[in-house]
């Protein structure tokens, strides 16, 4: 597709949407992970989609969606983008955990993926791509009493673990015929992990004299990954597509000063379905699935145990909304996802209902230049003795220019 | 499209400072932690952490307390005896005239006066009237140095009391404070009385106060002189003028000598005791920790927790037994060599200190009083201050405000069943693992 547009005015949308997506990341900061859960305490932690808000609100695992997309999970969905893209996805939640009767609070924001598209002359799209992989923010607290020589003396166990594992992924996809495209990608884990024991000595009152006792190591993760996938579209009434993730080993690798030891994981080989039909103009209905056994990094877990992980989700698009004139395409969607790590209790299973929709806040001939699009999630979380309900949002805000 | 734009952004910066107020989800299960480290409680015997324990006196004087003791036979030993000097008398008064304008007089003359003492009723030991006697001084003495003995006691200059105790004095007469009446008694003084302390230059110049009833300790707050005095605008109208104190100090027998066996803290002139610390390199006891983290448990700075020097208190003699909170203070000898003249670091107490309550030096003898001194054992442990300089191992305990009183605290020191102990208290774990 060409566009003509004044030089002049060419280049000064394309400086101002760059300025405003990059002055959106400065003020928000950087962060690679989602979601906040006490999950996250549970083995590997919970593992997060790097998807946009569109995939949320349709409860899609981010494959098969119509039209084209920079998601890492579909690499062939870049093949349609004709001018180069960037989008910025941030994803605040509200979580609220029971366990035992004993009900905690949790807040935070993520930013799950972070993307750049760009058109590569006749080789295809060349895509770039900054998302999550696992969530491992959490901590624990347990109230001791120790028994000294002087008598008994209250006492304050504070765990804390840090941060979790990302991917950067660099990957081509291009149309190999006029319906079918393919795509690959090659990814990169990394991150870094901080688990802190702190024991504060709350019961002996001599201010500013007792000095908690702390014991820490960190980690840096790395690994990589190759993710290959092909999609189809069937006219003009559909589009399915799937993928698959190969990863090698998860190595983590402990700093200097961390007496404990490195590891390794096997990753589990990560497959992913999913399509749309178009069952009326403006009325499109999706569904997706993925699956990845995670059995194969079980051993060494603690009492947490590994399975086998499904995730089942579905939607539908109004396409032909608007508001304010524009284009805003309505989007619900329902999602159920296994999660890979259980305390002994029980296997834990999220479950969403999701909405939302879209805003082309700039459009030429067909292609949208500057938009955003905005989900609302409301979730449950269970496994065993631990039940979580969540609100969860996310925006994303996608430019486009030349 | 510039307000969509505006808005778009708007929401999206919203959505990101949410980031700011991030709180991660806790969970108060044992489950989720790792194995608990194990904290326990070492107290080592005095020959396992200090020596050199030795006690200095001789801080300060009863000058700067800024007031006077008197006592006779208290606790059948106990002779103090207040020293006062007052300022210069008043130039001029404001008089009204026989017209009734009010006028400045510059001659006035004084026909008499009254010497007022005023007693601290609280920190009085007396079981009622008290007798007291007003005596002018007749040989010069040093406010500063001068003690029961001595007049004077400065370098090159030792001059005796003609009799030991500020004697001998002019008799100026005697009275009795009650303390039922009030907290104040006072001295008529003749004219020419009052002529003789006019003199500025005069260094003989000075009233000692005495109790005449024994087995009393009495804590002089202030001593004053009133004026009666006559203008020569209107020699009919008698003015009273005051000349405040000077200054105030106080001297007493007998002077008690360092203790052979324990630490002393406190008094006028002040005592400090100084001690050398050491701390092992590894732990052989007790049975849990070794048991739990194996021993010889290496003693390192990241686990110890807290470390304090355990004191028993000890019975003062009566004589000097505190009245009122006592403020032990622990500071770092910094040039062990220089003792007892070493200057000393900062407090490690910090602010007032270490309160101890009076009855701790008497009636409930042998109480623990622990001295937080964390940061100074971790220093020794890791052979370097915070700012990488070599940590002094000899502590001094004193006084907060040195000195504060006649009294002085006491406590066992080594040898003794009671004696001072150091406790530890370490925390060790397991390394923390990957999940």
């Amino acid at each position: 597709m060409t566009l003509t547009l004044p030089g002049s005015l060419r280049s000064r949308r394309s400086a101002g949407r760059v300025a405003l997506f990059f002055g959106c990341v400065a003020a928000v900061g950087s962060s690679s992970l989602e979601a906040q859960s006490l999950f996250n305490g549970v083995g590997l932690g919970v593992p997060t989609d790097p998807v946009d808000a569109r995939s949320r609100a349709l409860g899609n695992i981010g494959i098969g969606l119509w039209g084209t997309a920079l998601l890492p999970g579909d690499p062939a969905a870049a093949a349609g983008i004709t001018v180069p893209t960037a989008l910025f996805t941030a994803q605040p939640s509200w979580v609220e955990s029971t366990r035992d009767g004993t009900t905690a609070e949790a807040r935070s924001t993520r930013f799950p993926l972070l993307g750049i598209a760009y058109p590569a002359w006749n080789l295809g799209t060349l895509t770039f791509s900054f998302g999550s992989f696992l969530d491992q923010r959490f901590s624990a607290e347990r109230a001791v009493s120790l028994e000294l020589q002087d008598g008994p003396l209250d006492a304050t166990d504070e765990f804390r673990s840090e941060g979790g594992v990302s991917e950067i992924r660099l990957g081509l996809a291009r149309p190999l015929t006029g319906s079918v495209a393919a795509g690959l990608q090659v990814g990169r884990y990394n991150g870094t992990l901080t688990r802190t024991l702190t024991r504060s000595l709350d019961g002996i009152d001599a201010e500013g004299s007792v000095l908690d006792f702390s014991a820490s190591g960190r980690w840096a993760y790395s690994g990589t990954s190759v993710t290959a996938g092909a999609s189809m579209n069937i006219g003009t009434v559909g589009r399915v597509a799937g993928s698959v993730t190969w990863s090698g080993d998860l190595e983590a690798t402990p700093s200097e000063s961390t007496e404990a030891s490195g590891r390794a994981y096997d990753l589990p080989l990560q497959i992913r379905l999913g399509g749309t039909a178009v069952l009326a103009p403006g009325f499109a209905v999706t569904a997706s699935f993925g699956s990845a056994d995670w059995t194969s990094v079980s051993a060494g877990l603690g009492n947490a145990t590994a399975q086998s992980a499904r995730t089942y989700g579905a939607g539908v698009e109004l396409g032909r909304a608007q508001i304010l004139g524009r284009n805003a395409p309505l989007r619900f969607g329902y999602r159920r996802s296994d999660l890979p790590f259980a305390l002994a209790d029980g296997s834990p299973r999220e479950i969403v209902w999701s909405g939302g929709f879209g805003l082309g806040l700039s459009e030429t001939a067909s292609v949208i230049l500057a938009g955003v699009d905005l989900a609302l999630e409301r979730g449950t979380r269970s496994g065993g003795l631990i039940d979580e309900s969540f609100w969860r949002a996310a925006l994303t805000l996608r430019v486009a220019g030349f | 499209m510039i307000r969509i734009k505006f808005f778009a952004l708007a929401g999206l910066c919203v959505l990101g400072s949410m980031a700011c107020s991030e709180l991660n989800p806790t969970s108060l299960d044992e489950e989720f932690l790792p194995p608990a480290p194990l904290t326990a409680e070492i107290r080592l015997g005095w020959d396992a952490f200090a020596s050199n324990l030795e006690v200095f006196g001789g801080f300060g004087s009863p000058l700067e307390l800024g007031s006077g003791v008197t006592a006779r036979l208290f606790a059948g030993t106990l002779n103090a005896r207040t020293l006062a000097r007052f300022t210069g008398y008043p130039q001029a008064a404001t008089v009204r005239d026989s017209a009734g304008n009010t006028r400045a007089d510059s001659t006035l003359t004084f026909v008499g006066g009254w010497v007022v003492a005023v007693v601290d009723t609280l920190a009085s030991v007396s079981s009622g009237p008290v007798t007291l006697s007003l005596g002018a001084l007749q040989q010069e003495w040093d406010p500063r140095t001068t003690t029961w003995e001595f007049a004077v006691d400065t370098i090159n200059d030792r001059r005796s009391w003609s009799e030991p105790g500020a004697g001998p004095a002019t008799d100026l007469g005697m009275a009795v404070w009650d303390p039922a009446e009030g907290d104040s008694v006072r001295f008529a003084v003749d004219s020419a009385q009052v002529a003789a302390w006019a003199d500025t230059l005069d260094l003989s110049r000075g009233v000692r106060l005495a109790a005449e009833t024994e087995g009393v300790r009495l804590k002089i707050n202030n001593v004053f002189l009133r004026l009666d005095t006559r203008s020569s605008i209107d020699p009919d109208t008698a003015l009273v003028l005051t000349a405040p104190r000077q200054t105030i100090t106080f001297i007493y027998d007998p002077i008690p000598a360092p203790p052979p066996d324990g630490i002393r803290i406190g008094g006028a002139p002040s005592f400090r005791t100084v001690l050398d610390i050491r701390v092992p390199d590894a732990l052989t006891s007790p049975q849990s920790l070794c048991d739990a983290a194996g021993c010889p448990f290496a003693l390192t700075v990241e686990r110890l927790n807290y470390a304090a020097i355990v004191l028993r208190t000890r019975a003062t003699p009566p004589a000097f037994q505190p009245t009122d909170t006592v403020n032990l203070d622990v500071r770092p000898v910094l040039l062990r060599s220089a003792l007892p003249k070493s200057p000393l670091g900062t407090s490690i107490t910090g602010g007032l200190g270490r309160r101890v309550g009076p009855d701790l030096f008497g009636s409930a003898a042998g109480a623990e009083i622990e001295i937080p001194v964390t940061q100074f054992i971790r220093d020794l442990i890791r052979g370097a201050t915070a700012t990488g300089a070599t940590p002094p191992s000899t502590l001094a305990l004193l006084s907060t405000f040195e000195p504060l009183s006649i009294a002085f605290a006491s406590f066992y020191g080594p040898g003794s069943d009671l004696e001072p102990v150091l406790k530890l208290v370490v925390t060790a774990g397991p390394s923390v693992t990957l999940p």
